[in-house]
């Protein structure tokens, strides 16, 4: 768990235009709120957050109206290409408080399965987790190298650290080791087909569907 | 057999406007890796095969795709040498809208390399610009 430094300049012009015009100068407009107080406005740089981000970092110490404060970094909004960032929400907490946030699960290692003929199949890529603010993980990397074909990571065990807990079922699939399944190839046969057949058609019995052309 | 849907409330339909960004469908959902479309506009249902088949074909038995695209949208035309009038022609094939963003192929369970290169060859099927992307761990 890692906290990192950001600066931040209070925002008093909200709106989708002043937004645009910020992005464009290398900024990113972002929200403090939390613990019953009015929410805050403000501006980040997007590079000093991208590198932020980079790091994993979930708490970020910013520097706000020359006071400094911890903040947990609650949501990224991306663009419509899922490459940049275009807002920031954050949240004050105090340093001794439980949060629930998402951690991804990174399975490390190949498994057993996998070199004989199965496919690694992850079902769940991130957890909800409940701990201390300072505590959060940045990810759960367990090794999937024991599992055999058919085999499943449980949630169970992932190895959780020690004042970490989650509300998912301890039961629930992680990750599992399948049979591949063999794909048809029926690369000839779909060029004749496509053109003639139609779908059936909600509502009409199929006697009566051939509707064609009143010409 | 190339996709289409199997039952349809309508035959034909509107062509409709060919725009817009992908507000969802736009990161991998399945697998580690997706194709990414650049570009609006239809993918034909032999299209998605295609790629499908290429994917399939260089990955042989290893790692999952995932077709995350559908062709709903039925594509008239009429016979040729036919005057005009007389109504719309008749469905000929079925195509997938897609907006600038949308994740069209994802793969999982193989190595970046492998990934990069199968949805290289997919890419190569598609008739816009596409990238490969990887799903975001963490924020």
């Amino acid at each position: 768990m890692q906290t990192a430094q950001l600066k931040a300049v209070p925002r008093t012009e909200t709106g989708t235009r002043v937004s645009r015009n910020l992005r464009a100068a290398g900024q990113l407009p972002a929200i403090i709120y939390g613990h019953g107080q009015t929410p805050e406005a403000v501006t980040v740089g997007t590079r000093a957050l991208l590198a932020v981000l980079g790091h994993g970092a979930r708490m970020v110490e910013i520097e706000l109206n020359s006071k400094k404060m911890p903040y947990l970094i609650k949501e990224v909004q991306y663009d419509h290409l899922d490459h940049l960032p275009i807002h920031l929400d954050l949240t004050r907490v105090d340093l001794d408080e439980r949060v629930t946030v998402l951690v991804s699960i990174e399975l490390k290692g190949t498994a057993k399965g996998v070199n004989d003929g199965g496919v690694l199949e992850q079902i769940m890529n991130e957890i909800e987790l409940d701990c201390l603010v300072t505590e959060i993980p940045d990810t759960l990397q367990p090794f999937v190298t024991d599992l055999g074909l058919g085999d499943a990571l449980l949630v169970k065990d992932l190895g959780l650290p020690d004042g970490v807990t989650t509300s998912v079922g301890m039961d629930d699939k992680v990750a599992m080791v399948r049979e591949a399944e063999e794909e048809e190839e029926t690369e000839a046969d779909a060029d004749g087909e496509e053109a003639a057949e139609m779908p059936e058609i909600v509502g009409r019995v199929r006697s009566e569907e051939p509707e064609e052309d009143k010409k | 057999m190339a996709m289409m849907p199997k039952r349809v409330k309508w035959r034909k339909s509107h062509r409709g406007k060919i725009r817009g960004q992908a507000t969802s469908g736009n990161s991998p959902a399945y697998g580690e890796y997706g194709l990414q479309s650049l570009h609006p506009g239809w993918i034909t249902a032999r299209q998605i095969e295609a790629g499908r088949i290429a994917a399939t074909h260089f990955l042989r038995r290893e790692g999952k795709i995932y077709v995350r695209i559908f062709p709903h949208k039925p594509v008239s035309s009429k016979p040729l040498e036919t005057r005009m009038g007389k109504g719309k022609g008749d469905p000929e094939f079925w195509v997938a809208c897609v907006r600038e963003g949308t994740i069209m192929f994802e793969i999982a369970g193989v190595k970046e390399e492998l990934a990069r290169e199968a949805l290289a060859r997919v890419a190569h099927k598609m008739p816009y610009r596409c990238r490969f992307v990887k799903r975001r761990l963490g924020l």
